[in-house]
């Protein structure tokens, strides 16, 4: 397979998310102008006056057709100008890169704790092969999937925050300190955001542990590894070279579309912690009726789900080269 | 691979050590008070304060010609003097003279002046500006554009006095001057449609008690005590800091924990528990807001074809609205929803005008016997036997459009869904997302619906109750009454303190007989705080209001 053809293919495949993500944006557009509401109700007070009732419907442009307002927006669009937010009357990309990296580090945590907190829990369950153990770990992921984050939350909350007071029960950092020390500072962080990162994982972590547990099963029954037991290859080496690597493969594909979806937002934990993450900015545009941050946060999302898509693609082309004819088409 | 109990132990053990040894994040300290809010405000800047949230912190940012406050044995506003020093009006009340402090300054130690109090009438009235205030200087001397002129409206007598005229024929009073002045030499270097998204917008020169400090963005609002203004005193609090906490249960949990100092809005059931606490002061602001169930008193379909005025074939006329408020049980919500936190409504006029409201004016009693006798009178007869009022063929069904998010309505709409069919009236309740009911009620596409008002102070009645739909839109149940449009008008007319309290009474018993909405109750905005705070002063004006006096 030579160089132009690769290359091809990663423009196509480039092409193909462009177009998708301006035919949702562009979808989008139309739904939330049609939708029932408008950003001026907001501003429904008994002082607001009937002259300013008009200014401010005219100010969100709300007296053009959808189709001027459309044209207008992909206008701006391609110049990198997404409008300005109804809410916050900055630039939507300055409001989405203040809550991004936030986001894309809390979430990538999350996603590490879920990813090897799931494997380790399986290799012990595996070692553990049917042993109470094994059955424990297994009926207990169960468990864990079906409590919703909204019950963790507030459970870890109740047990650490209020009874134990070990931890905050809210905020990203102590409020108010203007801490010089860096090593300081990022213990304070790790302080605020521990519990909300737990409550995170445990949502995510059962059902890596229920991929990896099955895949183990299932390949520690493949005629490739009864080869090479029957070739006298050890145990170990089968395992490590061979079983979680071809496990790896297909739990990836799984990965790079939770993660994506992880860096969208994550919305409950966001609001129980009062963490300003993409997950509460995206539904407050949305209540609000903020249509260019609406828009912004959709993108957002839909170019983080595509890069870890592609990202997760090219690790599994590098695990096993046989995948990259038909993930590069 | 394989994990120890051991390592898991280590493990923890770090982990707790390292965090037991964090410093505990505490609002337990007499320098600063932490607020829990909602939600993050938009701007800090008084011209665009939209927000109750915007206008608390503004307040203390920022110096008013003027400072209004509350006066509970009168049950109405009092004015005290904080930027004039004095005043004195003319003898036809058509312009006053206002002596100013001399010793204010902006906290970039800029002084405050004449220049800034005239810019601030000039940019609130300012339409490109689109503040939050435009339009609201109908007293004023204006363009067509209700810009106010201002080599008209003022004469500048010395450095500290001011001369303001008004409009010919109008009736203004010290709550037009009643707004914070905001810096001139900050903002007149912006042109006039940007201010709005400036950078001073967000991070502003103050001149109030309190100044700005830090906005770390969705999480607080930091502000922090101006030792140069004539307002501080020792013992101020040196930092008031607005968290955003947006989820109610955390907001009562990190109460609970001491994370924050003072919270609103409670629900009545997590009063006890937090009475058991006994470290928190409970208390409640009472009389700014009342549930109503709204009835379209016009065809809404005729309306929204070609703007005729039709009565409702179901609520168009009074007696039956009246017959309505009977059979609806509103003390079972206060008793057992509310649990005392609220009052029954009468009227838009709030009890906490005590000289405003007629005492002697009795709510509508719970009376199903009399209700159906109400609407036998008015042709609602069950003749088919199914259970259901017929007139003329039509059959008295109609569907109630309420939040669904809000629990206490539709607690509330059930229970009045279960009267009502006592008295032959079929109601079908329909739960829609917040901003689809607003549309609903805002384009007249509802024939009954459950919401609420926040009643201005002061007292305000125009914008809601006026019969021209044209220029009141916020009308929503299309009431018509001449009678009582001519006694709106008269309130803006000069007239005595008293001659207005007589007319208000007047209004009040013209919406209390023609029940244009069903007024329920008052609800009660219930305030916790932590007992550490002294001073503090709950009015129907605000919790977070005169700060700096809080200990």
């Amino acid at each position: 397979m030579n160089r132009s053809f690769i290359a091809l293919s990663f423009f196509k495949r480039g092409a193909t998310s462009v177009l998708i993500l301006f035919l949702t944006v562009s979808l989008l557009f139309v739904l939330v102008r049609i939708a029932p509401g408008d950003p001026s109700q907001k501003y429904l007070s008994p002082n607001l006056s009937p002259q300013l009732f008009e200014k401010v419907k005219s100010s969100f442009q709300l007296d053009k057709s959808i189709a001027e307002q459309y044209i207008s927006f992909v206008k701006n669009a391609f110049t990198g100008d997404f409008g300005v937010s109804y809410k916050y009357h900055r630039p939507v990309n300055e409001v989405i890169f203040e809550v991004l990296p936030f986001t894309i580090i809390f979430s990538l945590s999350a996603f590490a704790v879920q990813f090897v907190g799931g494997l380790v829990l399986a290799l012990w369950a595996f070692h553990n092969h049917k042993k109470f153990l094994d059955k424990f770990l297994s009926r207990g992921s169960i468990l864990l999937y079906a409590v919703p984050s909204f019950v963790s939350g507030l459970f870890f909350v109740y047990i650490f925050s209020v009874q134990l007071k070990l931890f905050p029960s809210s905020g990203i950092k102590t409020v108010g300190t203007l801490e010089e020390n860096i090593f300081l500072l990022g213990l304070d962080y790790l302080h605020h955001l521990f519990l909300p990162l737990v409550v995170l994982s445990l949502t995510g972590l059962p059902i890596y542990f229920k991929y990896f547990r099955q895949h183990f099963e299932e390949h520690q029954e493949k005629l490739y590894t009864i080869y090479l037991r029957a070739n006298g290859v050890a145990e170990n080496k089968i395992f490590s070279r061979h079983i979680i690597p071809n496990s790896l493969n297909s739990i990836i594909a799984y990965a790079g579309v939770d993660l994506g979806i992880l860096f969208s937002g994550a919305l409950i934990t966001e609001v129980i912690f009062s963490l300003p993450g993409m997950g509460r900015l995206t539904v407050n545009a949305i209540l609000e009726h903020d249509y260019p941050l609406i828009i912004g946060c959709t993108l957002t999302a839909g170019v983080l789900i595509i890069l870890t898509n592609l990202a997760a693609d090219l690790i599994r082309m590098k695990i096993d080269k046989r995948l990259i004819k038909g993930l590069i088409n | 691979m394989s994990i120890t109990r051991k390592n898991i132990f280590i493990f923890f053990f770090i982990l707790s050590s390292v965090f037991i040894g964090c410093k505990k994040e505490s609002s337990s300290s007499n320098s600063q008070v932490v607020i829990a809010i909602p939600s993050d405000i938009e701007r800090i800047n008084p011209l665009f304060a939209f927000s109750i949230n915007e206008a608390n912190i503004n307040e203390l940012l920022f110096l008013s010609l003027v400072k209004h406050s509350w006066d509970e044995n009168g049950g109405d506003l009092k004015t005290a003097p904080m930027l004039a020093n004095s005043w004195e009006w003319n003898s036809d009340s058509s312009s006053i003279t206002l002596n100013l402090r001399n010793d204010v300054k902006w906290s970039d130690g800029v002084p405050l002046s004449i220049a800034d109090v005239i810019f601030s009438f000039d940019v609130y009235s300012d339409p490109a500006v689109e503040s939050y205030l435009y339009g609201a200087f109908l007293n004023f001397i204006t363009d067509k554009d209700n810009h106010i002129i201002a080599e008209k409206t003022f004469e500048k007598l010395s450095e500290t006095k001011l001369k303001i005229n008004f409009a010919p024929g109008s009736s203004p009073s010290l709550f037009n001057l009643d707004f914070p002045i905001v810096p001139k030499h900050v903002f007149e270097k912006i042109p006039r449609k940007d201010i709005a998204t400036a950078k001073e917008s967000f991070a502003p020169v103050t001149s109030g008690p309190f100044m700005f400090e830090k906005w770390e963005k969705n999480q607080a609002i930091i502000i922090k005590e101006n030792p140069n203004s004539f307002l501080h005193q020792d013992g101020t609090i040196e930092r008031i800091i607005f968290k955003v906490v947006p989820d109610y249960s955390s907001r009562l949990t990190q109460l609970k924990n001491h994370e924050v100092d003072l919270t609103e809005y409670l629900k009545p059931e997590d009063v006890d528990e937090l009475k058991k606490a006994e470290s928190f002061v409970i208390t409640s602001l009472k009389g700014r807001e009342y549930d109503y169930l709204g009835w379209n008193n016009i065809d809404r379909e005729k309306y929204n074809k070609n703007k005729s005025i039709v009565p409702n074939k179901l609520f168009g006329s009074p007696k039956v609205r009246q017959a309505i408020s009977m059979a609806l049980n509103r003390n079972e919500v206060i008793t057992s929803y509310l649990r005392g936190y609220g009052e029954l409504a009468n009227s838009p006029i709030s009890p906490i005008f005590k000289n405003a409201v007629d005492e002697k004016l009795l709510p509508y009693s719970f009376d199903l016997a009399k209700a159906k006798t109400l609407l036998a009178k008015e042709g609602w007869n069950d003749k088919d036997q199914n259970g259901i009022l017929e007139k003329n063929g039509d059959e008295f069904k109609f569907t109630l459009t309420i939040s669904s998010n809000n629990p206490r309505r539709i607690f509330a709409a059930t229970l009045f869904k279960n009267t009502l069919k006592q008295i032959g009236i079929e109601m079908n309740i329909e739960q829609v997302e917040l901003g689809m009911l607003i549309d609903k009620i805002n384009n007249k596409n509802a024939d009954a619906w459950m919401a609420s008002w926040i009643i201005p102070i002061p007292l305000d009645l125009k914008f809601s109750w006026y019969s021209n739909l044209a220029t009141t839109p916020m009308n929503f149940p299309s009431y018509q009454n001449k009678e009582l449009d001519l006694l709106l008008d008269k309130l803006e007319t000069k007239i005595s303190k008293k001659q207005k309290n007589e007319i208000y009474k007047k209004i009040e018993s013209i919406l209390h007989r023609d029940q244009p909405v069903t007024f329920l109750y008052w609800i009660d905005n219930i305030v916790a705080y932590n007992k550490k705070i002294k001073n503090i002063e709950v009015t129907p004006l605000g919790t977070v209001h005169h700060c700096w006096t809080w200990r």
